[in-house]
């Protein structure tokens, strides 16, 4: 069903368009024109917190915090077979749909953990990939209480995931 | 973002030194060429939605998605500029429809016309930020692709507590960011 959804939007873009007398070609390519630039603006702020990542993940401090905080998280609720997931969702995407898949794979794609591992990541963003990349082409410095909040919500949307989960 | 870059940096490349030194440069190259092809992805991707938003530009559909929405935007990003508000509607938008990489070069856009170049992030940028963070999705689309490719039995079963828990969340940040920012703003009258 839902893969109707954006073609369907399509179509009806462009049939406005055609109602509206636009010259779709000409447009189209004046829009896409600026992916490159932005892609090329973007590219060492993307570059350096992937390096960060990665840096993260072979030195196995993520695997060492995971440990650490899993009683912690079992307090709030949140099974430790997702301390991983939760850990590294904030900094990136791409990885964490690999945890996600591997989470698929180990527990099977209907278990508990694989739903919750689901809910959490529907409903959170990667934070600091969306701070830096938003703020690039601006003079900001300082983000001020914008992470801390951004971070609480996420973990209490976690929190909430894991307990939905367990009645739906 | 740069202390916590510089302290990510160090304690890592710190343990390595101990445990395997060899390893520190070539993750570091291995993860910047993950970042290159990522951005070659992205830059298709890009092509692709921005070519789609210009054309929703031109034909002024633009317009009437942010006079549509132009009261709710008001409300809480308390923003009066007409194009700033267009530029958060489509942001916002395609964060519904769970396009995320479409609504990425928009947010970029809005966050440089919201920039008063104090070099900090004021009221509606934090706002925008929080926003996109708890990610209000209609359609997790990416996952229950995922999920149906992993072998679901309902794959899509997921939508309705997703849905649940990304308003409540994005409720919650509306909220914290409302109060911190009169907090801040009262402590400021009380020391003028």
């Amino acid at each position: 069903m839902s893969e109707y959804i954006l073609p369907v939007l399509f179509v009806l873009l462009f049939i406005y368009c055609i109602y509206k007398r636009i010259n779709t070609y000409d447009h189209f390519v004046k829009g896409a024109r600026g992916a490159i630039k932005l892609v090329v603006e973007i590219f060492p702020f993307i570059a350096s917190i992937l390096i960060a990542v990665a840096l993260l993940r072979v030195s196995g401090i993520t695997d060492f915090l995971a440990n650490l905080l899993s009683p912690i998280f079992g307090l709030l609720g949140i099974p430790t077979e997702l301390c991983e997931l939760v850990l590294l969702r904030p900094f990136t995407g791409s990885g964490s749909y690999g945890i996600l898949e591997s989470i698929f794979t180990t527990y099977g794609a209907d278990s508990y953990i694989s739903r919750c591992a689901c809910v959490i990541m529907g409903c959170s963003e990667t934070i600091f990939y969306v701070a830096t990349v938003y703020i690039s082409q601006t003079k900001v410095k300082k983000l001020l209480y914008a992470i801390p909040v951004a971070l609480f919500c996420s973990l209490v949307g976690t929190i909430l995931a894991c307990l939905i989960c367990k009645v739906m | 973002m740069n202390i916590f870059w510089l302290m990510m940096m160090l304690a890592s490349i710190f343990v390595l030194l101990i445990t395997s030194p060899g390893a520190v440069l070539s993750s570091m190259i291995s993860a910047s060429t993950d970042a290159l092809s990522l951005c070659i992805e992205l830059c298709a991707v890009y092509c692709v939605w921005l070519g789609i938003v210009e054309l929703v530009e031109a034909s002024g559909l633009g317009e009437k998605l942010a006079k549509f929405l132009s009261p709710v935007i008001k409300k809480i990003f308390k923003v009066e500029d007409k194009t700033t508000q267009k530029l958060i509607a489509m942001n916002i938008s395609a964060n519904m429809l769970g396009i995320g990489n479409a609504s990425t070069p928009m947010g970029i856009k809005a966050m440089q016309a919201l920039d008063d170049g104090s070099g900090k992030a004021n009221f509606a940028m934090i706002m925008l930020i929080v926003i996109n963070a708890t990610s209000i999705q209609l359609l997790p689309t990416t996952v229950i692709g995922l999920r149906a490719s992993a072998g679901a039995a309902t794959p899509a079963d997921i939508i309705l507590p997703t849905l649940i828990v990304t308003f409540a969340t994005t409720a919650l940040g509306i909220f914290l960011v409302h109060s911190i920012n009169k907090i801040i703003s009262r402590k400021k009258r009380k020391n003028q």
